[in-house]
């Protein structure tokens, strides 16, 4: 039933998105033999995920815009190529594991894409639990999806995409959204369906000390998706270096403590200063009965700087929550600035807390850029300093919707609004997902400026190097409860390990 | 409440479970056009109690799981039926049987007859839906609505696909009302929400098509893991159904 692993090649392909002032593509060559690793790599919004697209058709067929060059799967030609022709070739692996998986059952959900290709009964039983096998999650038939870990819906999406033996595979920062754990799981995996050898795989993604080991090839574009370099990994790192790294681009060995040993005119936080939160015995449940934070104890002073880590599902997002006074805790008390933050009235509480959700989209309230960083606000001089630092000059941006930017562009936004009030506390719930260098680099900065002038800063993250850059105080969670606070030890912080 | 129902072992190989989505619904159908015609109390309540009594014994339904999803239901049909009888316009009738006169407020016989009629015809539909959904896995019943009752599977699959998408646009929404409140904003509700959660749900289905899409989703003849096949049991969970139904309608 499968061709074997099929050669993949590229002949100056470019794209450019219908009503877009440049190609998110361009000039893009290369040959890669069957059963290899090419690796893309780039800044945002260079062109990598219309690039996987596009090895799976659907650039530009489902996706209006200007395509030119050629690109083959074996013999085949990705743009004109048939539905059912390309289907019987490639799989993509999308980002958001929650939003690619179709059936309830994981075992149903693998057998989608058989039964869309027509498999025979007997065919789709053989097939169904080996491609769970390999996708380390054996036993998992009756599952159901939506109660699957990030890494493991992650996993099942690659089994789904797997059990139809592709010839090839586009990964479109597969790992994106997982944390440490379950990107490593899932490159184990990865790594595995190399060795078989089945499969010619294309992946995007930035989490460099996984990916680049896995490539036998490397691809890296530039900021208006023009190729920089191509060539194996050993050789892009000796000849272009300097040039990725001015791009932005994660490069492997770059994450722990990148730049993190120089943080100049740190504040000091006194140990008796006042506290700022003071939470006690917190204890949340979203159902009766399965508890999602427990008894936390947890006192924040002004200026301080702390990160919370721990995996996907540990309570990091909800003990934000509590917190900043969203949720209201089942048993317990928070404390914020001496007031209960649940009951605080919404235009106190926005004095006190500024917040920037995961996603950022879902922290928007306005029609235009302006009016979003202005809500709440009397005078707009101070905001419009606050955004030409942050690269989205009203001058330009003020007028756009909020839901029409770039996703790097709403993180920053959404940045800006929680900072135009001058908040005692910045709470950030995962800043650097899917960051480049640049927009990472730049977060940390905006976090080292409010800190100084006496903000606190709570974040939680799955990036180890964020943390270590930003962070005086390191607070582990698991399964709600805090296993671990480091509780201020600032000198004597040892280097840890783990990637961005 | 939106999220699939999880079913227990038990009711999984229950009778009324394994009984071809087809027939339930078809029953449940019946039950439906029978209700409309039928201006009494009583029947609608016995055909309740007796969708009850067939989910908690031939569907295998844990009674406690039962009275959860009924309470809110029930509460919503007799509410319904109290405003009927306070606002319905025989109270005003001078023609119709007083029953009750508080103050400026009259209740007749002919008002309290009609909120009878309805708030049990409620609790009658209320209690077919719920033990229906019981005992029916939703990906089961599109199962049989596209290989049993032909329906176009493109349809079928892209709409329990949003279906189980649900759960996730409820979290959006309680995302939404909480940025709104961090934001200074007085009213947490508030029709604007609906710009945010429109926004957010055309993301989430453009991302499920492309997903659906890449896993060659129509592009050509399907065939399905889980057949089925039309059994002696749904031959007779039908019969016996309509048997039943007819004789408390017509009587």
């Amino acid at each position: 039933m499968s061709p074997g692993p099929l050669p993949l090649v590229a002949e100056g392909v470019g794209f450019r998105y219908l009503g877009a002032d440049r190609p998110a593509l361009a000039g893009i060559d290369f040959r890669l033999p069957a059963g290899a690793v090419l690796l893309v790599v780039g800044p945002s919004g260079s062109g990598k995920s219309t690039l996987a697209r596009a090895i799976a058709g659907l650039v530009p067929r489902d996706v209006p815009g200007t395509w030119s060059g050629s690109l083959r799967v074996g013999e085949l030609e990705t743009a004109s190529a048939g539905r059912t022709q390309i289907a019987a070739r490639v799989g993509l692996l999308f980002q958001d594991p929650g939003s690619q998986l179709v059936m309830d059952r994981a075992a149903d959900d693998v057998a989608f894409g058989l039964e869309n290709r027509g498999w025979a009964l007997e065919a789709m039983r053989d097939a169904v639990p080996g491609a769970l096998r390999d996708a380390g999650l054996a036993g998992f038939e009756r599952r159901r999806g939506s109660r699957l870990s990030g890494g493991e819906q992650q996993r099942l999406a690659l089994a789904g995409v797997m059990a139809p033996s592709p010839a090839v595979i586009a990964l479109d920062e597969p790992t994106a959204n997982l944390d440490v754990a379950g990107a490593t799981a899932l490159f184990e995996r990865l790594a595995a369906t190399k060795a078989l050898g089945n499969t010619t795989m294309v992946l995007v993604e930035h989490r460099a000390d996984l990916a680049w080991p896995l490539a036998d090839l490397v691809l890296a574009l530039d900021r208006t998706g023009t190729p920089i370099d191509l060539g194996p990994p050993g050789l892009v790192l000796a000849r272009s270096r300097d040039r990725l790294v001015s791009e932005g681009i994660w490069l492997p060995g770059d994450a722990p403590d990148a730049g993190g040993e120089s943080r100049p005119g740190m504040l000091e936080v006194e140990d008796d200063g006042p506290f700022l939160v003071d939470a006690r015995d917190v204890r949340f449940a979203y159902e009766p009965g399965r508890p999602v934070v427990r008894d936390v104890h947890l006192v924040i002073r002004a200026g301080e700087r702390v990160a919370l880590v721990g995996p996907n599902g540990s309570g990091k997002s909800t003990l934000l929550r509590l917190i900043a006074g969203l949720l209201r805790p089942s048993a317990g008390a928070v404390r914020l600035d001496g007031h209960d933050p649940a009951r605080l009235r919404p235009s106190l509480l926005a004095g006190l807390v500024g917040y920037v959700f995961q996603d950022p989209e879902l922290g928007f309230i306005e029609d235009t850029v302006a009016a979003e960083v202005g809500l709440g606000l009397s005078g707009g001089a101070a905001t419009a300093g606050l955004m030409d630092r942050l690269g989205l000059p009203l001058q330009t941006f003020g007028g756009r919707n909020p839901y029409r930017l770039s996703g790097g562009e709403q993180r920053r936004l959404s940045l800006a609004t929680a900072l135009a009030r001058r908040p005692r506390l910045l709470v950030l719930d995962e800043p650097t997902f899917g960051q480049d260098r640049r927009g990472w680099e730049s977060i940390a900065e905006i976090v080292d400026e409010v800190t100084d002038a006496g903000t606190a800063v709570l974040v939680a993250t799955h990036d180890e190097a964020f943390a270590a850059r930003v962070a005086t105080r390191r607070i582990e969670m698991a399964e709600g409860w805090i296993v671990a606070d480091d509780r201020g030890a600032v000198a004597e912080r040892e280097p840890r390990s783990g990637t961005a | 409440m939106l999220s699939p129902v999880d079913l227990s072992a038990g009711q999984e190989g229950s009778l009324l479970n394994r009984t071809s989505p087809l027939v339930k619904l078809g029953l449940a159908l019946i039950w439906l056009i029978g209700l409309a015609l039928i201006q009494d109390p009583i029947r609608p309540l016995t055909l309740a109690v007796v969708a009850v009594a067939a989910g908690l014994t031939l569907g295998r339904i844990p009674p406690r799981r039962l009275i959860r999803s009924l309470v809110p239901l029930g509460a919503a049909a007799i509410s319904i039926a109290l405003a009927n009888l306070l606002f319905a316009a025989a109270n005003t009738d001078p023609a119709a049987h007083e029953l009750l006169r508080v103050g400026p407020l009259r209740l007749t016989r002919e008002a309290a007859e009609a909120a009878a009629a309805l708030g049990t015809r409620v609790i009658a539909i209320v209690s077919t839906g719920v033990v229906f959904a019981q005992t029916t896995d939703p990906t089961r019943l599109v199962d049989a609505l596209v290989q049993q009752a032909r329906m176009p599977e493109r349809f079928a699959y892209g709409a329990l696909a949003a279906y189980q998408a649900v759960p996730r646009l409820g979290q959006d929404l309680a995302t939404l009302r909480q940025a709104r409140r961090v934001r200074g904003l007085a009213r947490s509700w508030h029709p604007r929400l609906l710009v945010g959660l429109l926004v957010r749900s055309i993301r989430h289905a453009d991302q499920l098509a492309l997903a659906m899409d890449a896993r060659a989703f129509g592009s050509g003849p399907r065939t399905a893991f889980r057949p089925l096949r039309w059994r002696w049991m749904d031959l007779v969970v039908g019969v016996g159904g309509v048997t039943i139904l007819g004789a408390m309608l017509i009587r």
